[in-house]
């Protein structure tokens, strides 16, 4: 499957911005299964130079900076992604690995101890404690696959919480979340991760998009697709599977990946800094159009 | 004469060790110098001793020598601590323990490269994987962060203190901005200046080497193809306990003083924002902790960094150092494994030991903490968790199960530390000579061959007995350390500077300094032409209440209501009939209430915060009249308590040291911006109120009698009385007097004057007008002065028939509107920038630098 990707993101601010310093990931990563072609990234006003830079993770960021008053600011990124793989995504075999054979492996394989360590440990926005622990707790069994217990702990989310826009911000701890039973697709995969890391295994936040698909009978609107997020489990001799607890599916040929880290403050698809002050309005358009 | 009962110092203090010492060697015997040293003390005698060290106390107060203690309730600034007493380390031993620091230092910095390249210790297993991915100090945005030189550590700091064994045991270590440095050498200075003799048959290695070594390391990593590389000493600012040291660096090594918001980054480049416009930075000394370098990528709600500022150091525009992502060092953890990394890098054991250390993370070293808990130190692994160290003999049995509870659960997380007894050394504590625990801090720059170590450092000692409470953040004192040998032929190292000598002959001056000394200028100003004109007014009234009989003259009226113009405390004298029958709480309040706007005490308040926040500027005559002030600014505070007659004796003090304050500023310092701005700030405030007195002394025609006293004040206000007196006797006119006040022009306090200086001044600051010959400042002020000089005194002295004088009311009203004007007009040029981002943060989880 072959996509065209664009992202447009708007800033109009109350006060003119005289500097802004800002730092994009929103590159989607060249993978065995993905490629990603032509992109082009486009900041209005025009900026004198835009840097592109690959992260500790290995994903492409883009810095740039303005200096001059300006009252709105648009980033316009485009890409054509090409999907490689035409399978849902889940493994052709299942893998029988049970949590408590992947959990002896990371302590004992000391390469992969070094590789997952910091993806096993909490990072600044995933923490967890007993409540959290318990809520997965029927989902992992020792002598369970370890892969099935992700699928399980994914399907539990997905039924147990409401997706609801605007309920949280990034920075919405995940013990509200939990408490609330409702978020959007960061809370989910940040709950997912922290219950994966607190059973003792590996997981990251991936970051990237989704082709949504409009209602039968009913034609696509512009503008309609949003940025996504969904997790990464490391199952031994596999690698990193990915799941998506918003949609309990196994992210497949639909999921455009653009980077992954620890958690959502690695990978935060725009940041900035701003030097005004004065309110400032924001407008997200994203469009994921399947090319034939 | 001999007296039997003198006591030997010496023989008193032995008496009184009850651990190892530093006086005595492994023998049990007094080592040499320490003998010479008491034999010098014996004869300068204890109570001189004393008197010296109040000298020091004294002085270093006068020195404005602080640091700040965080949450401390008596305010913020706490007078540094300094024992007379020195720290002694003979050469020979010394020349052994900086080769132990050396290889520290060397170990440290391929450590740091390792971990942000290719971390072979991980996977070699020589150090766990916690040790990178579970350290808080791991930045992974910095992993692409390279000084352009063979070392990455430029600077660093180790804390030791001599173990049982009789050697000097590696405590600690600061491997980010270490602190420190700069009181050693302000100790140096003053114990070399208040105590020589103490030195006396000895002889004491230089400091100064070091901060040479330091200079060239930065001049060789600054930009070759420049002969004036602009360097910047990057402070978190005036909040920060040691900001007293950053300032006194900075102007000792000759670089600019900044905060993060005096920077900024644009087109992949530092500048520093200062007055002459954008200046291109090379190289950042930064006194700010990793995380709070560049809130875009690193800690987002830092105020104190600057935005860009790790792109533009991966564009090799800039050069910061230490490298922002060193404190990854600093993590304790590290210390269990030193040895085992110095055979790996070096295939040598460590040269000097560190104090034993165990990280739990490990099965048998978990095993072994729990099972010896009574003899450890608990500490978390990392250094920025808010966690106080745990002494494991000083719990009761549920808590010491209770922290093995703890420490079982993320053992990853805890390091363990023998708990070592100390040695303790010669302190003088409440007039004696007595024994105290003491650590030394050493101080490394990596030079071309390696890592210069400077030959001296930073001694605290336990103010308490039997305790080891050496941090400043809890009242630790310090001692100067004295690197010491019989010989003065030591082989000096030659200090050469290996560039041509880079002269900056321009020095920049940050819009932030810039601003804060316009307002010292004129918070100066302002508090003396209150206390000028409060003093005339008291004069008055002291005459009229002890020689006038009881009637209120009415000139006291208007004199106590131009003293509420003057200083802008309204309602006051204005329609407060009440406050006019009695007028002194009114006044008392004007002078003492510091939270009332306008008054004396609030601008001297203003004006002291202005005076620190640009500190690097003074010298130290400066310091010490600040001091003096300082002390008048406590008094007034207190005139509440004080009769009228010490009240005028405190407020002329302070008048006179804040004359003393500008003489020795005009006859001293550099006729550069820094003295435009202040002077102009002076003058801005100078014009402004005098023009206020004249106006609400004549705005409006009183009877003569009533006119002729106003005239003597307005007269002693301009300080013209004599001079008048020689030209016109004792015949007081108003016009007369206008003449003189506003167009006398060799008068220094005429009005004509005063606006014709500031114009001088303004064309010579840098101005930024674009086609224009003349900025909006000389414009209004070019405006002002012409009104003036083109004004008819005559028509100015004459009223309309509501007894008004409007064209002298008008003229001075459009004056005061111009000179004010000109204030604004600064601000939007040269100060306009500091606004943008002006913030004090409290100082959250930061880590205290503590020394």
């Amino acid at each position: 499957m072959k996509y065209k990707l664009t992202h447009k993101t708007e800033y109009k601010y109350a006060e003119p911005v005289n500097n802004y310093h800002s730092l994009v990931c929103l590159t989607p990563r060249t993978l065995p299964k993905q490629l990603c072609q032509d992109f082009t990234i486009t900041v209005s006003p025009e900026p004198s130079q835009i840097v592109e830079r690959v992260d500790f993770y290995g994903n492409t960021t883009h810095y740039f900076s303005l200096h001059s008053p300006h009252k709105t600011l648009t980033v316009l990124t485009t890409s054509v992604v090409e999907c490689l793989t035409e399978t849902t995504g889940d493994p052709l075999t299942k893998s029988y690995i049970t949590c408590e054979e992947a959990r002896f492996r990371f302590k004992e394989e000391r390469a992969l101890k070094i590789s997952l360590l910091e993806y096993i440990l909490p990072s600044p926005l995933v923490k967890w404690d007993q409540e959290i622990c318990d809520f997965a707790k029927d989902c992992f069994k020792d002598d369970r696959p370890l892969y099935s217990c992700v699928q399980a702990l994914c399907t539990k989310i997905f039924t147990e919480f409401d997706f609801v826009p605007d309920f949280s911000t990034i920075n919405t701890p995940i013990k509200e979340v939990l408490a609330a039973k409702k978020g959007v697709c960061q809370d989910f995969s940040h709950l997912a991760i922290a219950c994966i890391r607190g059973f003792g295994f590996a997981a990251r936040y991936v970051s990237g998009y989704l082709e949504t698909l409009p209602p039968p009978g009913k034609q696509k609107m512009q503008g309609s697709d949003a940025s996504h997020a969904w997790i990464s489990v490391f199952i031994p001799d596999y690698g990193w599977c990915d799941f998506d607890p918003t949609n309990n599916v196994v992210p497949g040929e639909r999921h455009i990946i653009t980077a992954w880290g620890r958690d959502y403050s690695d990978v935060p698809p725009l940041k900035g800094i701003i030097f005004s002050y004065g309110k400032h309005a924001l407008k997200v358009e994203v469009d994921v159009i399947p090319l034939l | 004469m001999l007296t039997e009962a003198s006591v030997n110092l010496l023989q008193s203090y032995q008496s009184g060790i009850d651990s190892y010492d530093e006086i005595l060697d492994v023998n049990g015997l007094v080592k040499p110098h320490w003998r010479a040293l008491f034999s010098t003390m014996e004869k300068l005698g204890l109570d001189e001793l004393k008197i010296r060290n109040q000298e020091i106390i004294s002085k270093l107060r006068e020195n404005g020598v602080t640091y700040n203690v965080y949450e401390s309730p008596d305010g913020m600034n706490r007078p540094w601590q300094l024992d007379p007493i020195p720290f002694l380390i003979e050469q020979k031993e010394w020349n052994g323990i900086a080769k132990g620091l050396q290889q520290r230092a060397l170990l440290l910095d391929l450590i740091l490269r390792d971990i942000y390249g290719p971390r072979n210790l991980v996977k070699d297993a020589v150090i766990p994987a916690e040790l990178v991915f579970d350290n808080t100090g791991f930045c992974r945005p910095c992993v692409d962060i390279k000084l352009p030189a063979s070392r990455q550590l430029m600077l660093y700091a180790a804390d030791m203190a001599r173990g049982p064994d009789g050697q000097m045991w590696i405590l600690d270590r600061r491997t980010q901005a270490p602190s420190g440095s700069g009181y050693c050498l302000e100790n140096r200075i003053v114990m070399s200046k208040l105590i020589p003799e103490l030195a006396d048959g000895m002889y004491v290695s230089k400091l100064s080497p070091f901060f040479n070594s330091l200079q060239n390391t930065v001049l060789r990593l600054s930009d070759k193809s420049k002969d004036a590389p602009n360097i910047v000493y990057l402070t978190p600012g005036p909040n920060n306990e040691a900001y007293f040291e950053h300032a006194y660096l900075a102007s000792y090594l000759g670089y600019t003083l900044a905060q993060g918001d005096d920077l900024m980054v644009r087109n992949g480049f530092v500048w520093l924002k200062s007055i002459d416009g954008l200046q291109k930075v090379d190289v950042i000394i930064r006194r700010i902790d990793d995380d709070w370098c560049d809130p875009l990528e690193l800690r987002e709600d830092s105020r104190l960094g600057v935005p860009g500022l790790l792109q533009a150091i991966r564009m090799g525009n800039v050069q910061v150092l230490n490298p922002p992502g060193s404190s990854v060092l600093e993590n304790h953890a590290f210390l269990a494994f030193m040895e085992n990394i110095c055979q790996y890098f070096l295939g040598e054991k460590l040269i000097m030991p560190s104090v034993a250390t165990w990280w739990c993370g490990h099965k048998k070293e978990l095993n072994y903490v729990v099972n010896h808990i009574d003899e450890l130190i608990i500490k978390k692994a990392n250094r920025k968790s808010r966690f106080r160290s745990i002494y494991g003999r000083l719990l009761t049995k549920s808590k010491k199960a209770e922290l093995i509870a703890m420490i079982s659960a993320h053992p990853h997380e805890y390091i363990a530390q023998q708990e070592v007894s100390l040695s303790t050394t010669p302190s003088l504590i409440d007039g004696n000579i007595v024994p105290r625990y003491a650590a030394l801090r050493a101080f490394l720059v990596a030079d071309e061959n390696g890592y210069h170590v400077m030959q001296g450092g930073l001694t605290r000692s336990s103010p308490v007995k039997d305790r080891f409470v050496i941090s400043n953040q809890y009242g630790g004192l310090s001692k100067d350390t004295w690197i010491v040998s019989d010989k003065t032929d030591v082989a000096q190292e030659k200090i050469v500077l290996n560039a041509p000598a880079s002269v900056n002959r321009h020095i920049s001056l940050p819009s932030r300094s810039a601003e804060n000394l316009f307002w010292v200028g004129r918070y100066c100003e302002r508090t003396m032409a209150v206390i000028k004109f409060m003093n005339i007014t008291i004069n008055v009234l002291n005459l009229d209440r002890n020689f006038g009989g009881s009637a209120k003259q009415e000139h006291i009226k208007f004199l106590l209501q131009s003293l509420t113009h003057l200083s802008s405390t309204y309602p006051g004298f204005i329609d407060e009939d009440d406050l006019l029958l009695d007028p002194y709480p009114e006044i008392i309040d004007l002078v003492s209430n510091h939270n009332r706007p306008g008054t004396i005490a609030a601008n001297i308040g203003a004006f002291l915060n202005s005076v620190s926040a640009v500190r690097n500027q003074w010298d130290l005559e400066i310091w010490r009249i600040v001091d003096h002030i300082d002390k008048g600014y406590h008094e007034i505070k207190n005139a509440s308590s004080m009769n009228s007659n010490n009240i005028q004796k405190t407020l002329d003090g302070l008048y006179n040291n804040m004359f003393m304050f500008l003489g020795v500023i005009s006859e001293s310092m550099p006729r550069d911006n820094s003295f435009l701005l202040l002077e102009t700030g002076k003058l801005i405030e100078r014009i402004l109120s005098r023009v206020s007195v004249i106006q609400s002394n004549f705005g409006v025609k009183n009877a003569e009698s009533v006119e002729n006293e106003l005239i003597e004040a307005t007269l002693i206000n301009h300080h013209l009385l004599v001079n008048y007196r020689q030209i016109y006797k004792s015949q007081l006119s108003v016009e007369a007097m206008l003449d003189m006040v506003l167009l006398e022009k060799r008068l220094p306090f005429s009005i004509v004057y005063m606006l014709d200086e500031l114009k001088k001044n303004l064309g010579k600051l840098p101005s930024t007008t674009r086609g224009e010959r003349l900025n909006d400042a000389q414009k209004s002020v070019l405006e002002a002065s012409t009104l003036v000089k083109l004004a008819s005194i005559s028509a100015l002295s004459k009223c309309d028939k509501n007894l008004e004088r409007i064209d002298l009311f008008h003229l001075l009203s459009e004056i005061s509107r111009l000179i004010s004007s000109v204030s604004f007009s600064l601000t939007n040029m040269y100060f306009s920038h500091t606004m943008m981002q002006h913030s004090f943060f409290n100082p959250v989880d930061n880590d205290k630098d503590e020394i």
